[in-house]
């Protein structure tokens, strides 16, 4: 091997990368080691009394024979069964809706992109005060559809309905995102084949079966892995609004590492859960992939 | 009047209807911080009045300004400026001269790790949080502004995002100023820079929009109110059995207004960037 002198210009591209590598390397590839490392022991959060010790396989026995972890990752599976369709299917309707209208539709697209901008954080108070039981706006909202039958509803109280209120306030904060792009993959169905359905007589519900629902399918894989993969990992609204319960009805799996790490201070144990929730993501991340290969579009083509 | 003409009016109809409805939460929001007592919103919460004032007060908004409150939502918001801030800039320079050398450098192995650093992306912040706690208590930068800026600055995604961006601009036009002499830290602020100022309005909106609601890091690793951000101190009002509505809303409103104002004046920008963060990924 041949020794080469370091030219001024790789010292300072050199110079120019290092502290991305420092910062990637220190806050993203550490922490990932170190949860490895301490998902094998008892270690606490803070040092403690009892001495850190070698535990094996335990923390993640403990953890799938938890009942709690298990209610957290059904909670997160049917927070994801009823936030996907909720979420996806109004940003769909409000995307085809803007995407046809040409006056003002700078003023209705500001609109519907308002919740998306508002910090979770916000969306949690105000919604709080809609939940209220007995007199909150849902609840008058329920007595009028209702005709005065229903009764009202303890919303965020009730172990039976704290999950899907959740999901109601989720999705409206976050439906702007998939609109978004919704309405790009709307804009990128060609014409013709809208001005040949048109000349077939095909329109309405017909026209949108056949030829937008069809274009979309690529798109609509891109955002139900995005919307998954966020489902995953749902937590500030849980934590803010009713703290995993009531009787754990609304846990996630962040929550159940929030509560083990940090409140518990089982870092050890929280770290072994992180680990089931990172494979967890890789592998939906991956098997939801594949269908981008299966696009009936394409193969047509 | 034509078909299509009913087509455009029953759909301008719906999309009013539906804009009133999706934002009617925010004139809850706005209407609430203007009312005097938490009791009086808590008394309109089920009619129509939650959406009025009849007699708007701006002693909420005093009260949680004040810097004697057991709120002092003033630092709370220069904690959350000061790290956006410093994070949004940080954010620019450090990932894009990292992307720069990615797509300009000359060295073995650029493509390993340009692919290394995209691999990166598929770790959530979540999964790492606890044992990122775990290393700067052990580090022992917690509970500072550092500490909640660090770890977002060398983003995966926007390095990736830089990196795309950059790959449009023709090498020719680098390999040109080369020649001329140029070093690559002239050539990156110079040229590639100036011509991706669209990505940096994207990275700025993007990233800053996500500092602003940086929670679940700040709830763990922040423990005093000298760094605490708006996001944590607006939760801390669910801990109590009475919540102080009055002042929770006056806080959102405090919290909500420079992101409505950047948002009603950049809103094109906003959309292009929410989307392009899509399309990129």
């Amino acid at each position: 091997m041949k020794t080469r002198r370091l030219s001024p210009d790789s010292l300072t591209m050199a110079a120019m990368i290092t502290p991305a590598l420092v910062l990637l390397v220190l806050f993203l590839v550490v922490p990932f080691f170190i949860s490895i490392g301490l998902s094998f022991t008892n270690q606490r959060l803070l040092p403690g009394p009892i001495p850190t010790k070698f535990v094996g396989l335990r923390n993640f026995e403990t953890i799938l024979k938890d009942a709690e972890f298990w209610r957290a990752f059904l909670n997160v599976l049917f927070f994801t069964a009823m936030v996907i369709p909720l979420q996806c299917g109004f940003a769909l309707l409000s995307a085809i809706l803007l995407n046809g209208q040409k006056k003002r539709q700078r003023l209705f697209q500001g609109a519907f992109f308002l919740p998306y901008i508002t910090p979770m954080v916000v969306v949690c108070v105000i919604w709080s005060t809609m939940f209220q039981f007995p007199s909150g706006v849902l609840n008058s909202l329920l007595k009028i559809v209702s005709f005065g039958m229903a009764q009202p509803v303890e919303w965020l109280g009730n172990p039976k309905t704290a999950l899907l209120s959740i999901t109601l306030l989720s999705a409206w904060q976050a439906y702007g995102f998939q609109m978004v792009i919704y309405m790009a993959g709307l804009q990128n169905i060609p014409v013709e084949l809208y001005e040949a359905a048109a000349m077939d007589g095909v329109h309405g519900w017909k026209r949108f079966t056949s030829i937008t629902w069809p274009s979309l399918y690529q798109t609509n894989v891109f955002v139900l892995i995005i919307t998954t993969i966020q489902a995953l990992q749902l937590f500030t609204q849980v934590n803010i609004l009713t703290q995993g319960g009531p009787q754990n009805s609304t846990n996630t799996l962040v929550h159940y590492i929030y509560r083990t790490g940090f409140v518990i201070q089982n870092i050890g144990k929280a770290s072994a859960a992180s680990i089931i929730l990172f494979v967890l993501v890789v592998v939906i991340y991956f098997s939801l992939s594949r269908l981008t290969q299966n696009d009936p579009t394409e193969a047509k083509a | 009047m034509s078909r299509r003409k009913v087509a455009d009016t029953v759909r301008t109809l719906v999309l009013t209807v539906l804009s009133l409805l999706i934002i009617s939460p925010l004139i809850i929001l706005f209407a609430s911080s203007l009312k005097g007592t938490r009791q009086e919103i808590l008394a309109d919460a089920g009619s129509w009045k939650a959406f009025i004032v009849t007699k708007p007060t701006l002693q909420n908004f005093v009260e949680v300004l004040s810097p004697d409150s057991m709120t002092p939502f003033l630092r709370y918001l220069l904690n959350s400026t000061i790290v956006l801030v410093l994070t949004v800039v940080l954010t620019i320079v450090v990932s894009s001269m990292a992307a720069f050398v990615l797509y300009q450098g000359r060295f073995r192995g650029k493509k390993l790790l340009l692919a290394g650093i995209t691999a990166l992306y598929i770790i959530p912040m979540e999964t790492i949080m606890l044992p990122m706690l775990y290393e700067v208590l052990n580090l022992g930068i917690s509970d500072s502004y550092f500490v909640q800026v660090l770890p977002f600055v060398a983003s995966p995604l926007f390095i990736f995002f830089f990196y795309q961006f950059f790959s449009q601009v023709p090498s020719s036009i680098g390999e040109a100023a080369l020649i001329d002499g140029a070093g690559p830290f002239r050539i990156y602020l110079q040229i590639y820079m100036p011509l991706n100022k669209s990505a940096l309005a994207t990275v700025a909106i993007l990233q800053g929009m996500s500092m602003w609601n940086q929670y679940l890091w700040p709830l763990l690793s922040v423990s005093t109110d000298n760094y605490r951000p708006i996001t944590v101190a607006i939760a801390s009002f669910f801990g109590s059995d009475t919540i102080l509505w009055n002042l929770a809303m006056a806080g959102s409103v405090l919290m909500m207004l420079p992101v409505l104002i950047f948002y009603l004046a950049f809103q094109r920008y906003f959309i292009a960037s929410v989307m392009s963060s899509a399309v990129k990924e």
